[in-house]
């Protein structure tokens, strides 16, 4: 559905060339929830430009519905519903003129914008808001009035581009429904995101990039016992010592930050018996998940990045 | 490039009259402050020259100074109208509410985007030249009423342009507070240095030179034919046909130079 080939793409000139996707492979399958992951500045936001015509790529292949869309966008976007980054909704007119305004957009037939947009303000549990001005919605409510106007055509293909940033766990849950419904009926969804666990609930199948490169590709569990199997043991930062000198003695891995130490081992039981061997105080031990393997993969520059 | 067929002309048109659209239902919401500087400009420059300045000036081409401002006025909204909505208004629009981020993933392209934006300008200067040239025709200022509806291509044919020249500096500065340079080496010029309250004629030969390349001088040598009802067909032929070459350039140059701004 959406695929990618040596998709190369430069920002600027000279001495101040940025590489914000250098030779980027995958391919979006039909019916599936692909997350593409990685820190800010990776190249996220730039592909998803590129699916619609709004960033021009430098080299490669890009297509959509097997379309190109540099030449063909209009095709493209109207089979197309897009959660921008940025909620970009006319701060002055209220919910409903806005989505009316953006029905027209759609090219949905006048006689049918009424009854979809009603129907899904109803389905986003924003319909009691149809009448009010944009300036008075919560954070919350627009980004949900985002997800309405996303859907307004009808879209075979739905990109996310980080939908939940800065939102509640409480609509945080309620669009991760949403977006799971949405995928069981049928929609392709492309999610941009740099929580890990957003993606580990919601992806069928995710790409990691890193400074414009996939550095990983593949189904969360897949990627987690490829990258970082096994169990977790948190510490604090002052048994950092002891708990590195236990990397040369059994097959583990250390990752330290500000937060505590990370030891990796690839069973419990092994865990278990370290931490009694050497009477650890570890303060969590949990299994191994994405947000592992995305610090592994992605290293420091994660922190220095972000 | 994309196929040129009659669908895509018809889905092009609709899509600019829904752009148009969405500037006139925001525009609409605040109507009385985006109207007052219409109204109120004219008015004043009527009361401070052409009652004052104009009691010292007793005949400027055999006419009253009063009857003399009356026509420029028109176009002078006009000019106002698109440049400040293309300028500002649309550099706010595109930095800081995001509206074209999230148009353009919508069947709309940077090409409706640029032309929903110039006929919208270009309808509001014609609107608030008829507008003014209404009050002007009460006023006793206009030899014949009837041809207010003609002041509606006049408005029209400068707003074009100069809503373009708006567009073309907003895809040019770095920052809003650039957008007064602008006005004070450009529009500011164009404004004082077009015919509007002097003729035309009487100007120094080098500025009027330079003024030639700008809508406003056509507008009003326009707007002073259908005032005065002087030779209006030839004047339409002459400058009407001048406008209609600088819209051209004017707006072919806006778009390319915003797609650079919007697509990258």
């Amino acid at each position: 559905m959406v695929e990618a080939k040596n998709l190369v793409k430069i920002f600027g000139k000279g001495a101040s060339v940025f590489r914000a996707l250098d030779d980027v492979n995958f391919q979006v399958r039909v019916g599936e929830c692909f997350g593409l992951l990685g820190p800010n500045g990776a190249g996220k936001s730039t592909f998803i430009g590129m699916t619609y015509g709004s960033v021009k790529k430098t080299s490669g292949q890009v297509t959509v519905f097997g379309l190109d869309p540099q030449s063909e966008s209009r095709s493209i976007k109207k089979r197309l519903g897009v959660v921008t980054q940025e909620n970009a909704l006319d701060e002055s007119l209220t919910v409903l003129e806005n989505m009316m305004l953006y029905s027209a957009f759609m090219g949905v037939p006048r006689d049918q914008r009424r009854r979809r947009i009603e129907d899904l303000l109803e389905y986003m549990n924003i319909a009691h808001k149809r009448d009010a001005l944009i300036q008075t919605l919560s954070g919350g409510m627009k980004r949900r009035l985002v997800f309405v106007r996303a859907l307004l055509g009808q879209p075979e293909l739905l990109i996310l581009d980080e939908p939940t940033t800065g939102l509640d766990p409480a609509v945080r849950h309620l669009l991760w429904g949403k977006v799971k419904e949405l995928r069981s009926s049928g929609t392709t969804i492309i999610l941009t995101t740099h929580y890990m666990h957003e993606a580990e609930v919601l992806c069928d199948r995710l790409a990691i990039l890193n400074k414009g490169k996939i550095v990983a590709e593949g189904s969360p569990q897949k990627m987690i016992s490829d990258h970082s199997p096994g169990y977790v043991g948190i510490f604090k930062s002052e048994d950092g010592a002891k708990v590195r000198s236990l990397v040369k003695e059994t097959t583990t891995h250390v990752h330290e930050d500000s937060s505590g130490v990370y030891l990796r081992v690839p069973t419990l039981e092994k865990m278990t018996s370290l931490v009694a061997d050497h009477s650890l105080n570890p303060a969590q031990i949990r299994p191994s998940n994405l947000e592992d393997v995305f610090l592994q993969l992605t290293g420091q520059e994660l922190s220095v990045d972000a | 490039m994309r196929n040129i067929s009659f669908d895509s002309i018809f889905e092009f048109a609709r899509l600019c009259v829904h752009i148009s659209r969405r500037n006139w239902t925001v525009y609409k919401k605040d109507l009385i402050a985006n109207i007052s500087p219409t109204v109120a400009d004219p008015a004043l420059v009527m009361i401070s020259l052409g009652l004052g300045l104009g009691a010292f000036i007793t005949n400027v081409e055999g006419k009253t100074y009063m009857e003399f401002l009356a026509p420029g006025l028109t176009v002078a909204t006009a000019l106002f109208t698109s440049f400040f909505e293309s300028s500002y208004g649309f550099y706010v629009r595109m930095t800081f509410e995001n509206v074209f981020k999230a148009m353009l993933t919508t069947p709309i392209g940077v090409s409706e985007v640029v032309a929903g934006e110039l006929v919208w300008v270009g309808l509001k200067g014609a609107f608030m030249a008829i507008g003014v040239a209404i009050v002007l025709a009460v006023c006793g200022l206009m030899t014949n009423p009837w041809l207010i509806p003609l002041i509606g291509t006049v408005g029209f044919l400068v707003a074009l342009p100069c809503g373009a020249m708006g567009l073309i500096s907003t895809a040019l500065v770095n920052n809003m507070n650039q957008f007064q340079s602008v006005y004070s080496f450009v529009i500011a010029p164009l404004y004082f240095l077009s015919g509007i309250f002097f003729p035309i004629d009487q100007m120094n030969q080098y500025v009027r030179i330079v003024a030639e390349f700008f809508p406003l001088i056509h507008g009003v040598r326009l707007a002073q034919a259908i005032f005065w009802e002087r030779a209006i067909v030839d004047t339409y032929v002459a400058s009407g046909s001048v406008l209609v070459i600088q819209s051209f350039i004017f707006c072919t140059l806006s778009f390319f130079l915003i797609r650079k701004k919007l697509v990258t």
